[in-house]
Order: structure tokens, then sequence, then C-alpha cells
């Protein structure tokens, strides 16, 4: 039942998801430094917070190094919370866009290695074929909706 | 996969008593299974993070998202995600270089040099979380 054009079409996914794979590795060291370990914009901080404190709207804490940074950007009285953190990296304009751009890039490269594996793994304990094509609908939509949603969400923060 | 790592002659295939396959796992068979499980998790995990994300365009909804994403069990996650995500970008990087490059090289050898190279960046790099994991858990005032 393989024809000729279906298994070229399988040959360039496999290809394109080690090209996929090599790039994501690349793009997820960027990603981390960004989030984690960037004095200055890291919105992940270390701070573990109970549930008594989550509750009482108690956010998590940053760096000297960020505080003086959201200050010096939007004035002495902000608070420094983590959406302003972000906000700080999307301030400057020329970072704005390369940022968007990058997430944007980062996001289909991410929901097309992610999905084609995942269709992967459920082709081989699927066996049958209405509930294989099925599943590949199903998961290639939500792959759909997740890129939309994300690009909505990339596209306007900060603006 | 080119992993297989065949170190003993196969033995007949057992009688299969249930709908799954009996295997036996040896490094190679190891390498995929981990693979295939940390990627499945990664999946999940991208779905709910980008989900996650729409909250990037409201101010309150957004420092809630993360101020919930710094409960314990949140930290425990992130860990377990570095973990995730260091073992699979490295077992996939020896898949690319041997189905790419053609290598075939001492396939153990390259499986547990790389396992010591992701145990080094998982250690380094969830060092802060896990401190603060042990503090918040255990040193406490």
């Amino acid at each position: 039942m393989a024809s000729r054009a279906a298994s070229t079409s399988n040959a360039q996914s496999w290809f394109l998801h080690r090209i996929t794979g090599t790039f994501l590795i690349f793009m997820l060291i960027t990603h981390f430094w960004v989030q984690h370990y960037d004095q200055q914009t890291a919105t992940i901080s270390h701070d573990v917070l109970s549930t008594e404190q989550i509750e009482n709207d108690v956010l998590p804490g940053y760096t000297p190094e960020a505080e003086a940074a959201v200050e010096a950007r939007f004035g002495e009285t902000a608070e420094v919370t983590p959406y302003d953190v972000v906000m700080l990296r999307l301030a400057d304009p020329v970072y704005a866009v390369l940022w968007k751009a990058f997430n944007i890039l980062f996001l289909i490269v991410a929901l097309h290695h992610g999905f084609y594996g995942l269709n992967n793994v459920m082709s081989d304990y699927i066996r049958n074929p209405m509930a294989r094509k099925t599943a590949k609908v199903l998961s290639w939509s939500l792959a759909l909706v997740l890129l939309v949603v994300g690009m909505y969400s990339v596209l306007v923060a900060g603006w | 996969m080119a992993v297989d790592t065949i170190d003993q002659p196969a033995k007949p295939a057992a009688s299969q008593d249930s709908r799954f396959q009996r295997y036996r796992v040896r490094t190679g068979m190891f390498a995929w299974m981990a693979h295939r499980l940390s990627g499945v998790a990664l999946v999940a995990y991208l779905v709910v993070h980008v989900w996650g994300l729409r909250a990037l365009t409201d101010r309150a909804s957004f420092n809630e998202l993360i101020a919930g994403y710094h409960a314990p069990i949140f930290k425990i996650g992130e860990f377990l995600l570095l973990a995730a995500v260091v073992y699979h970008a490295l077992n996939g990087l020896r898949i690319v270089l041997i189905d790419f490059l053609g290598w075939s090289p001492n396939q153990k050898r390259l499986f547990w040099s790389l396992g010591a190279v992701a145990a080094v960046l998982i250690g380094v790099g969830g060092y802060p979380t896990i401190y603060s994991l042990v503090e918040y858990f255990f040193l406490a005032a």
C-alpha cells in the first residue's frame, strides 16, 4: 500500500525530524539562557513558594540586577514582578522583534518535532488503521491550535 | 534506529502469552525506550507550556501563573524536565551523528560517554533547583 509518493514523504519527514532536532538543541540553549541564567532578564527565579504564599499573592523574588534594571526602565516606583521582567526585555524594540521572530520559529520547529515524534510513537502502538488515522488527525489539530495560540501570545505580548 | 548492540546470540523467540512482546532490555533498547518516554513527556510539557503562556498578554494572570510554577511540585518537575531534555537532546544528537555521518563507533561506549556528559549537565544545571528545594524542605527556619 505504500506508494512511491508516500515513501518519499516519509523519508523527507524522517530527514526533517533530524534537522529540527539538531536545530532545537541550539534554540533550547538560547531559550534556557534567556529564561534562567541572565541575571537581569531571567524570568524563572529559584524561589520555592508554599501554597500559602501563592494564595497570598507572594511573587518569586529577583536578583538585584533585575530589580535595578526594571526600576531604571520603568521608574523608581515600578514593581518588580515576573511580568515586568519580561516587559523589560520587550521594551527594547530591536530585542522585542528578535525575540518574537525567534519564539515563533522556535514554536514551529518544536511543535513539528514533537508532534511528528508523537505520531511515530502512536503509529507503533495503534494497529487499527482507522484509529491510527483518527489519532493522527487529532494530534495535528492540537498542534495547529497550539501554533495559533502560541503565535498570538508571542505577537501580542508587550504591545 | 542504529543503536543495536549485539553481544550475545539472539535467543529463540519465547511464546507470547500476552499482547505485549517481552523484550530483553540491553543498552540499545534502553536508549531507545528512554528516548521514547522522554520524548512523549516533552510533548506533554510542550502542550502545557504553550497553552499556559496565553497568560503572557495579561499582567495579573501572568504573575499568577509564574507564582504557581514556583510551587515545590513544579520545581521538582523543573528538574525532571531538565533531565528529560538533556537526555533526549544528547541521545538525539548521537542518533543524528550515527545516521548522517555513518559513524559506527563502539556503540556502548559512545552511549555511556554521552551518559556521563548528560549526568554532568543535569547536575550542574539542576543544582540551583535542587539546592532551593532542599532549602525549602529541610533548612527553612
